[in-house]
């Protein structure tokens, strides 16, 4: 029931309802400053002023695209979630398409798997992963380790968008009709199951990027220098810098939030839950 | 099972099933397998071995012998009030994302609210709840920290909000992750809200129910496990969040996932046996949530359908 | 046990008028049935009786006393939804007694007073279930006790019956105006089933686009139809085009055939076009004996459907006129087969004519 007409004369007042109203409007009010008044202080502080009390405009934002470090840490993440997004793909997409299309009855295992990144939290996993890794000199000292990690903690996420996007179309009727006219499996995948899971592999990987470009904890412990690594060691000393910093950041996130809502399935929102935290 | 079979035959399994003869099945079936062994190795050697080994070397003495002397440490002293100081601030940005963002949640599928309200809180909220970690920290010290915006304006009230909730106590952190708990809550019920029946509502008030008694009596008892489960999650993300917390508090920081990041750094020096101890700490309070997750959503699944 | 009277209400709803300015009274342990096709207005009519829905201009009066300025749930009105409406946190008795319990019964009068309730609408021994743990028609029973907890002034039921099956539907009807007779409670009932209204009511109320097309007996409003949409919306209809022979007469001239109508007021002239309107039942086929043209009727036709409807089989003729359609008791039918020769033949009094 969409319509509530506003009454237009006094004996069809709703009884109650205007308090009712009011309690809504408070908790709205309280939910938009919270949100609202950190970001408002972020900028406050990255735009501010320096010894002058004059305001600064981009000066800080000036300040820390003029550093290598910057350059070289940004350029270091996006990397790294590229490269997230590549493994995360590659590992995947054939494993879901498969497990849908031969053995079925795996899905609740891997329904069980896609949890266990959240039972074993970043700072958990890297307790055990550094002695077992350590051996590998070649892996463990090169950056390129960190996709590799990160591919467990985007399991959760793009393996439940393609779930969900191989559930919506009828894989085994689309396989057979293909097998039918002369495809084998792989040109299945290729040239039937990968077009229509297009959108489900870009949520997914989008919400992927996400968590390459904001991970803290594993790089940090791992002493790489990614770009959340940069902005904590920023922040250490330099305060506007770090609040400059943290508006590109937010603007990164919120961009790829914003490619997620455009690709819009049906209003869904996703959250990068706790690898970033 | 040889592996240039399985390379052979893999091209055109469609075919091959469809010719195979009946005594060929279990070899197809057990070959099937093979397609799910990439992915059976990668998450063993990044997740699953590891893990195991973790758990195992925190039972491990120093002679590789069976011990619980490193959990019987962890849960004594400094270390049992680090996992304290980690429950506290986990339940209490729980709590206050939870009643924020149920509230919130409450408002946006009123009787009433317009439908772009929805969608705005629901962007916004999926934008916020993914704005955490090291930005995140700095966006609450430029607010509330020493010299923040609201500081500096609450200081004309004589408020000293710096030194009276200091963003690196419980309170201080509890309001930080606050910022990411309550969106997520309200991501988290919206839809056991958008379950509750039209009807329930209207066959309360039909009945002589007030608006309260209705979510005293109905909606509440329908809700309550959805609740839970969704402040069980909040929970269990706060618990083990790091990098927000690390930032504010640093080297003073007392949280269980600052401890055991102290221990790998070698900030603390101690016997290696006490992180593994701490991280498998970790992993048995997530897992008995994630326990406690499973019945509140089975329970909830009754109710709303 | 109350009147109502809805006097004059009218709704919108954006610009589609779900209302026009609605008049209905209701006697004190009445049941009437609102009647008509989706989106005619019934629904909005009975919400807003019950205060769910608010006219933009009008009156709902229960015993004389204007009741819109009173929330719902200040009504002391009983409703029955569509379905779903339990609540599903609690027994079927304890949805009884939720009405009770609002009002701070002490717990033996609620309990006694529920299992009563449940004896009545024979659930005494699923008191304990919860509602998905009942059947669709045991949930609309305890939908309907819940609804008398408290002896209200009127009962609402909104299309109850419309989520079930076939067979318990009627079951239930019938068990529905058995209780509302037992207890006297003034009703009004919602339905698109023209069966569904014409079996239980008192009075039934045909709706078209927020009007009332016509109120009456059931049995006044299938045989006597005051308008078109009223003779074609209740039950199954024969309708042709004739012109008003003699307006003194009351004669009409369909295809061949001249027929007398039996109407007292027959406000036509001669020469108008007016619509008859015949029911099935009244039409009567005659079958020739060994192969000879059939004769007696007002015209002949060859049978082109038959239809068995259990007691009854409908057949389709195609005449001279058009189309008609016959419900003929099976027995009888069992002598027609496809393309047989028919006459056709009409029940005195059973013409309707309706301007055109």
């Amino acid at each position: 029931m969409a319509a509530i007409a506003v009454p237009t004369s006094n004996k069809r007042r709703r009884g109650g309802h205007g308090r009712l109203q009011l309690w809504h409007v408070f908790w709205i009010i309280v939910a938009v400053l919270y949100f609202v008044v950190p970001l408002y202080s972020l900028l406050q502080f990255s735009f501010e002023g320096s010894v002058n009390h004059h305001s600064a405009g981009f000066h800080w934002f000036l300040t820390v695209f003029d550093d290598p470090q910057f350059r070289s840490s940004f350029w270091l993440s996006v990397q790294i979630a590229l490269e997230t997004v590549l493994v995360s793909n590659l590992l995947l997409v054939p494993t879901a398409f498969w497990i849908h299309l031969k053995l079925p009855k795996l899905r609740p295992v891997m329904d069980f798997v896609s949890i266990l990144p959240f039972v074993v939290p970043p700072i958990v996993l890297i307790v055990g992963l550094v002695p077992f890794l350590q051996p590998f000199t070649f892996i463990y000292s090169r950056p390129e380790v960190l996709p590799l990690i990160y591919v467990v903690f985007a399991l959760p996420f793009l393996y439940r968008s393609l779930d969900a996007g191989l559930r919506a179309i009828d894989l085994k009727t689309l396989s057979e009709a293909s097998a039918n006219l002369g495809s084998s499996t792989l040109g299945t995948l290729v040239r039937v199951v990968l077009p229509n899971l297009r959108q489900s592999i870009i949520s997914g990987s989008l919400l992927t990027v996400a968590i390459g470009m904001g991970e803290f904890t594993i790089s940090s412990l791992l002493s790489f220098n990614t770009f959340p690594v940069y902005i904590f060691n920023i922040g250490q000393s330099q305060a506007y810098e770090a609040a400059a910093l943290s508006v590109i950041s937010l603007l990164l996130i919120w961009g790829i939030m914003i490619g997620l809502f455009l690709l819009g399935r049906g209003g869904r929102t996703s959250i990068a839950l706790g690898a970033t935290r | 099972m040889a592996v240039t079979t399985a390379v052979e035959a893999a091209p055109e399994p469609v075919a091959v099933r469809i010719r195979a003869p009946k005594s060929r099945r279990s070899w197809k079936g057990s070959l099937r397998w093979l397609g799910v062994l990439p992915f059976a190795a990668y998450i063993s050697i990044f997740l699953l071995i590891p893990t195991g080994e973790l758990i195992v070397d925190a039972f491990k003495g120093a002679n590789n012998n069976f011990t619980t002397s490193g959990i019987t440490a962890v849960m004594h002293g400094q270390y049992l009030q680090s996992f304290t100081a980690s429950i506290e601030l986990a339940a209490l940005s729980a709590l206050f994302g939870g009643v924020l963002g149920f509230f919130l949640a409450t408002a946006i599928v009123a009787r009433g609210a317009p439908s772009w309200l929805r969608s705005t809180m629901v962007t916004f909220s999926g934008m916020a709840a993914n704005f955490a970690g090291v930005p995140l920290a700095f966006a609450f010290t430029s607010t509330i920290g020493v010299g923040g915006v609201i500081t500096v304006l609450v200081k004309h009230f004589g408020i000293n909000l710096a030194s009276s909730v200091p963003l690196s106590g419980t309170l201080g952190l509890a309001l930080v992750y606050t910022y990411f708990q309550f969106p997520l809550m309200v991501l988290l019920v919206i839809p056991a809200l958008d379950g509750l029946k039209q009807e329930w509502r209207e066959a309360a008030e039909n009945l002589g129910a007030s608006s309260f008694q209705y979510w005293r009596r109905v909606a509440m008892p329908i809700l309550l496990p959805s609740i839970l489960g969704a402040m069980v999650l909040l929970f269990g993300g706060a618990f083990a969040a790091y990098a927000t917390a690390e930032t504010l508090s640093g080297s003073t920081g007392n949280l269980v996932t600052e401890y055991i990041a102290n221990l790998l750094t070698g900030n603390i020096i101690v016997n290696t046996q006490i992180s593994y101890a701490l991280a498998f700490g970790m992993i048995v309070i997530i897992t008995v949530l994630m326990i406690f997750y499973a019945a509140l959503q089975r329970r909830a699944n009754k109710w709303l359908r | 046990m109350a009147s109502v009277e809805l006097q004059g209400l009218h709704k919108e709803f954006g610009n589609v008028v779900a209302l026009d300015d609605l008049d209905l009274d209701v006697a004190a342990g009445e049941f009437v049935s609102l009647l008509g096709p989706s989106g005619c207005g019934k629904t909005t009519a009975l919400r807003c009786v019950a205060g769910f829905e608010f006219p933009d201009s009008g009156e709902v009066l229960v015993d004389g006393k204007d009741v819109l300025g009173l929330p719902a749930n200040k009504r002391n009105m009983g409703m029955v939804f569509q379905a779903y409406s339990l609540f599903p946190n609690m027994t079927a008795q304890q949805n009884v007694e939720f009405s009770m319990k609002i009002r701070r019964r002490p717990r033996s009068e609620r309990s006694k007073r529920a299992l009563e309730l449940l004896e009545l609408v024979g659930l005494s021994r699923q008191a304990e279930r919860y509602p998905r743990q009942l059947s669709g028609g045991q949930q609309q029973r305890v939908a309907l006790a819940r609804a008398l907890a408290l002896e209200p002034a009127v009962l609402l039921l909104d299309e109850p019956l419309s989520a079930l099956d076939a067979k318990v539907r009627v079951q239930l009807r019938e068990e529905v105006r058995r209780i509302q007779l037992e207890l006297g409670i003034t009703t009004l009932y919602v339905t698109h089933d023209q069966e569904e209204a014409l079996s239980v009511s008192d009075r039934v109320a045909v709706l078209s686009e927020g009007r009332i097309e016509q109120i009456g007996t059931p049995a006044e409003v299938y045989t006597h139809p005051k308008t078109s949409f009223v003779a074609s919306f209740v039950g199954t209809v024969n309708r042709a085009e004739v012109t008003v022979l003699s307006a003194s007469g009351k004669t009409v001239r369909w295809g061949p055939a001249v027929l007398k109508l039996e109407t007292e007021a027959f406000a036509y002239h001669d020469g108008d076009a007016v619509t008859l309107y015949l029911r099935p039942e009244d039409v009567t086929l005659g079958l020739g004996r060994n192969g000879t043209i059939p004769s007696g009727g007002l015209f002949n036709g060859r049978v082109t459907s038959i239809t068995f409807l259990g007691p009854v089989t409908r057949v389709s003729v195609r005449t001279e006129v058009g189309p008609v359609v016959a419900d003929l008791s099976s027995a009888e039918a069992l002598e027609l087969s496809i393309d047989s020769e028919v006459s056709v033949d009409v029940a005195p009094g059973a013409l309707r004519a309706l301007a055109s």
